[in-house]
């Protein structure tokens, strides 16, 4: 009889495990999130050039472009009038989802420490677009919207909007302070207009190459303490 | 002449902390297994030992900074893995504990036994088992960890939490047991 030990050892190659997963894809695809901030430069790049032609698409009564300022694959273009307010309460967030499904469908999602009352997934943007809402659709306490860098949006806001910038994670972000029109090209390369259009209180970050919006009514203190609660 | 030769794990980790994501790949392909395992010894099941090997293997590449360069990175990442796994199995309350069974018996003309694999017959592997279940759950986790995944002491101590010390105590003991459990005259 050989020593206990071994026998131990050989029946481990006996015992059923269940099959190892490959989590190599999954891994990889979670790490740039906090370490990949020095690559927005090339899609900083690739804003401004897709953004001539979405500015040049904006009927004539927005032209005026008085500074703009990047954030992820979003850019604040400060014009000298808005255009006419959407209708407030149409807000288009996609599907309702489970958490569990929005995680699958969009690997790299960030959630806050205060759990969200709904997920919406939408389709609207390449690469897809996540909205994460506290409170009811009728009724938006938070709404913090994500999407990948690819994307690209536009900001539009009026000539006495305060911007601040400031600082997230070693990300950079921007806090708004007033109405703004959010403009997007949806996947047929289409420039739209958001018809959200919430209280005017925004936080603009970005996190490796996704690209987060808060928008309620909040103060810049809370908002800046739940994005830098986001993982 | 420069023969080319793959990277050592050192390499690799050195290559990882400076944000080499190829080579963290590497790192995880050749580790998943053994996480993976003993993940699945301490939180039960096998959904949650995925996540916590997938969690385990994010939050290590976030600490890498703080590893420290020579060290085996082994021990290192089965800690950081095993705790997850503990925390996942806390959040779900105290289950039933995890019951090994024998993998289904390969046909006889399948592949070439191990040079140990006619040491074993399968009743004996079932009677070491059901010895094996019937240990209290620190003790059975510290024999699965040593021997059927072969892992060190230094290890299990980091799998486990607890010290090295603490490791060698409770496997001499459990091996006791089971000496007299199964019967052995060789204690």
């Amino acid at each position: 009889m050989p020593e206990l030990e071994s026998r131990l050892r050989e029946l481990g190659r006996h015992v059923e495990f269940p099959p190892t997963p490959d989590l190599a894809p999954a891994v990889r695809s979670r790490l740039g999130k906090r370490r990949s901030w020095r690559r927005p430069a090339a899609i900083a790049i690739a804003v401004v050039v897709v953004a001539l032609g979405a500015v040049l698409a904006v009927p004539p009564a927005r032209t005026a472009i008085l500074e703009w300022l990047g954030i992820g694959g979003v850019k604040i273009v400060r014009v000298e009038e808005l255009p006419p307010a959407p209708a407030i309460g149409n807000l288009d967030l996609g599907r309702s989802v489970t958490p569990a499904e929005a995680h699958r469908r969009a690997p790299w999602l960030l959630e806050p420490a205060d759990r969200p009352d709904a997920i919406y997934l939408s389709a609207s943007i390449p690469g897809g677009k996540v909205s994460l809402l506290w409170g009811t659709p009728e009724r938006v306490r938070l709404l913090l919207t994500e999407f990948r860098g690819e994307a690209f949006l536009e900001k539009l806001i009026q000539p006495q909007t305060k911007v601040e910038l400031v600082e997230i994670d070693g990300n950079r972000g921007a806090w708004l302070e007033d109405n703004h029109v959010l403009i997007y090209r949806d996947r047929d390369g289409l420039t739209r207009e958001d018809t959200a259009r919430l209280v005017g209180r925004t936080l603009l970050w970005q996190r490796g190459d996704v690209t987060l919006r808060l928008e309620g009514k909040i103060s810049k203190k809370q908002a800046l303490r739940i994005a830098r609660s986001a993982r | 002449m420069v023969v080319s030769r793959p990277p050592t794990e050192e390499e690799l980790v050195e290559r990882a902390k400076r944000g080499d994501e190829d080579a963290y790949e590497e790192l995880v392909r050749a580790h998943q297994g053994i996480a993976f395992r003993t993940a699945y010894l301490v939180a039960g099941n096998a959904a949650d030992a995925e996540d916590a090997a997938q969690e385990g293997f994010v939050k290590a590449y976030r600490a890498l900074g703080r590893f420290r360069a020579g060290s085996p990175f082994r021990p290192w990442l089965l800690q950081i893995v095993a705790n997850e796994a503990r925390n996942r199995r806390r959040s779900a309350g105290r289950r039933a504990a995890l019951a090994l069974r024998a993998a289904a018996e390969e046909t006889s003309g399948g592949a070439a036994p191990s040079p140990e694999g006619a040491l074993l017959g399968a009743e004996e592997r079932n009677r070491l088992l059901a010895a094996l279940n019937a240990l209290r759950e620190e003790e059975r986790l510290v024999i699965s960890c040593r021997y059927l995944l072969e892992l060190s002491e230094e290890e299990t101590a980091a799998a486990l939490g607890v010290r090295r010390g603490t490791v060698k105590s409770r496997t001499s003991r459990a091996l006791a047991r089971l000496r007299v459990e199964l019967g052995d005259s060789d204690a």
